[in-house]
């Protein structure tokens, strides 16, 4: 037992640049895959609440309904998988780095988790609200930016951090393909020193005082939105 | 002998409005003139919203004409915002926007919708926020209002749009009983400048003393209309006068 911890100690000292680095590739992927997506996610989300169409066929609602079930439906190293694997062979002249076809796979998935969340986020707005906006005359557009999207941040926000939290921990499935996040660099030292249970509980621990961090954080932040105004 | 014309702004047709299979409006002819004050009261579930809100199209009629002010607005070519424009509504639950002050709930629809700028509605708001009491909280968030100035907010708010018809569906039906008198009495100063008015209420009192006429909906139909004696105190209709048994007491 005794000789666990003075490895791990030594490991950190002695690797702790491997460390850092995957910790840096972990943010940078979550970071750009949350920003991307919550773009993504958002117009998916107005795709899912678009009444263009003929009758009850609605081209973009069905689009993004379709998108969402599968993307939710199937595993998410399924789609790295996938992507890895299909942009360069369909895609071949944009010569798609690794990261690239990793990064997109991570997208595709977080922007159907978006959407779902931006659309709550909306739906949970009283629909008194839109009713007020649109008797004075504006129309859905104007109701949607100046009255229900304000409000619809409140509850979007916490969840889009939920969210990033989540694909924090998904991107160390992007290790399958050694992107160099955190989990890779611990198959780098496994590699180097054939110990398994010490890098992986110091990558462990540094999963964990980000995603805790984080939640608290979240909760901070919950907090201030709902002291604020209604 | 000189007769006065009344002008009529909203007429309704032959007005059908069902939810799935059921039917909540069967069947209402009705018009409204300039100026009048219409009292709609009747038991739950008998129509009374959904006739009032079918009036602006928050809900779209299954069958039959509106029309306002000679324009018929169930024609899908005709851009309903416009129409709007000229129809305030309050509701029960009020639904201010609790993403704005005070004043900018007052403010925001005149000035996005280009009928006043920012310097002509400020001045309208403080004018129009003094005239119910709420000038002081114009900086204010809605959730530091009571029920009773949250009502009295919303209704600014659609006078702010200096329309031609008030809509009241049931605007005191969510206030605690204390604050029931404040609201009235706005709605009341509204009545007596001549605004024409439609309102859906259980407060039989104030339908009396406020109402040029009084429909009795029952049953998705007008099952009895006249002036506020007529049917409150000769009420035809058994079902009026069952209704009417249960609350006035």
């Amino acid at each position: 037992m005794s000789e666990f911890f003075v490895v791990t100690a030594k490991m950190w000292k002695e690797y702790s640049g491997l460390f850092m680095s995957g910790l840096g590739m972990t943010l940078f992927m979550g970071l750009l895959t949350v920003a991307i997506s919550t773009v993504s996610g958002s117009l998916m989300a107005l795709m899912r609440r678009s009444n263009f169409g003929i009758g009850t066929f609605k081209p973009f609602r069905l689009i993004a309904a379709v998108y969402v079930e599968i993307i939710r439906g199937t595993p998410i190293l399924l789609q790295l998988y996938f992507f890895y694997f299909m942009l360069p062979q369909w895609l071949p002249f944009l010569e798609l780095s690794e990261f690239t076809c990793v990064l997109v796979a991570c997208c595709v998935n977080s922007t159907a988790y978006v959407c779902e969340i931006v659309r709550a986020g909306i739906q949970a707005v009283d629909k008194g609200q839109t009713e007020a906006a649109r008797s004075l005359g504006l129309n859905g557009t104007q109701t949607l930016l100046k009255v229900i999207l304000p409000q619809a941040v409140k509850n979007i926000l916490p969840a889009l951090c939920n969210e990033f939290i989540a694909v924090i921990k998904e991107t160390s499935l992007a290790s399958t393909f050694f992107i160099g996040e955190l989990m890779t660099q611990f198959k780098t030292i496994n590699g180097f020193t054939y110990r398994v249970l010490e890098p992986l509980t110091i990558v462990g621990l540094i999963y964990f005082i980000l995603t805790f961090g984080l939640s608290k954080l979240i909760t901070l932040l919950e907090r201030k939105l709902n002291a604020s105004e209604c | 002998m000189l007769v006065s014309v009344k002008k009529e702004i909203i007429r309704v047709e032959n007005l059908y409005k069902s939810f799935g299979s059921l039917q909540v409006l069967k069947g209402v002819t009705e018009q409204i003139n300039k100026g009048e004050v219409v009292s709609v009261i009747g038991p739950s579930g008998g129509g009374k919203s959904t006739f009032l809100r079918c009036l602006n199209l928050l809900e779209e009629p299954t069958k039959g004409q509106i029309y306002f002010e000679g324009t018929d607005i169930t024609d899908k070519k005709v851009n309903i915002n416009i129409h709007r424009q000229k129809m305030g509504m309050v509701f029960q639950h009020f639904n201010v926007f609790p993403n704005m002050t005070v004043g900018e709930n007052v403010s925001m629809a005149p000035t996005l919708l280009g009928k006043k700028t920012k310097a002509e509605a400020k001045d309208m708001v403080e004018e129009l926020l003094n005239r119910v009491g709420l000038y002081e909280k114009i900086k204010e968030y809605p959730n530091k209002l009571s029920g009773g100035q949250k009502q009295r907010l919303a209704i600014v708010r659609a006078l702010a749009m200096e329309p031609e018809v008030m809509l009241f569906d049931e605007p005191t039906s969510a206030l605690d009983p204390e604050m029931v008198g404040e609201v009235l009495q706005v709605i009341k100063e509204l009545v007596d400048t001549g605004m024409t008015t439609v309102i859906v209420t259980h407060e039989m009192g104030f339908a009396k003393e406020v109402s040029d006429r009084v429909f009795f909906m029952d049953d998705g139909v007008i099952a009895e209309k006249g002036t506020p004696e007529e049917v409150f105190e000769h009420p035809q209709n058994p079902r009026t006068k069952e209704f009417l048994g249960k609350v006035l007491y």
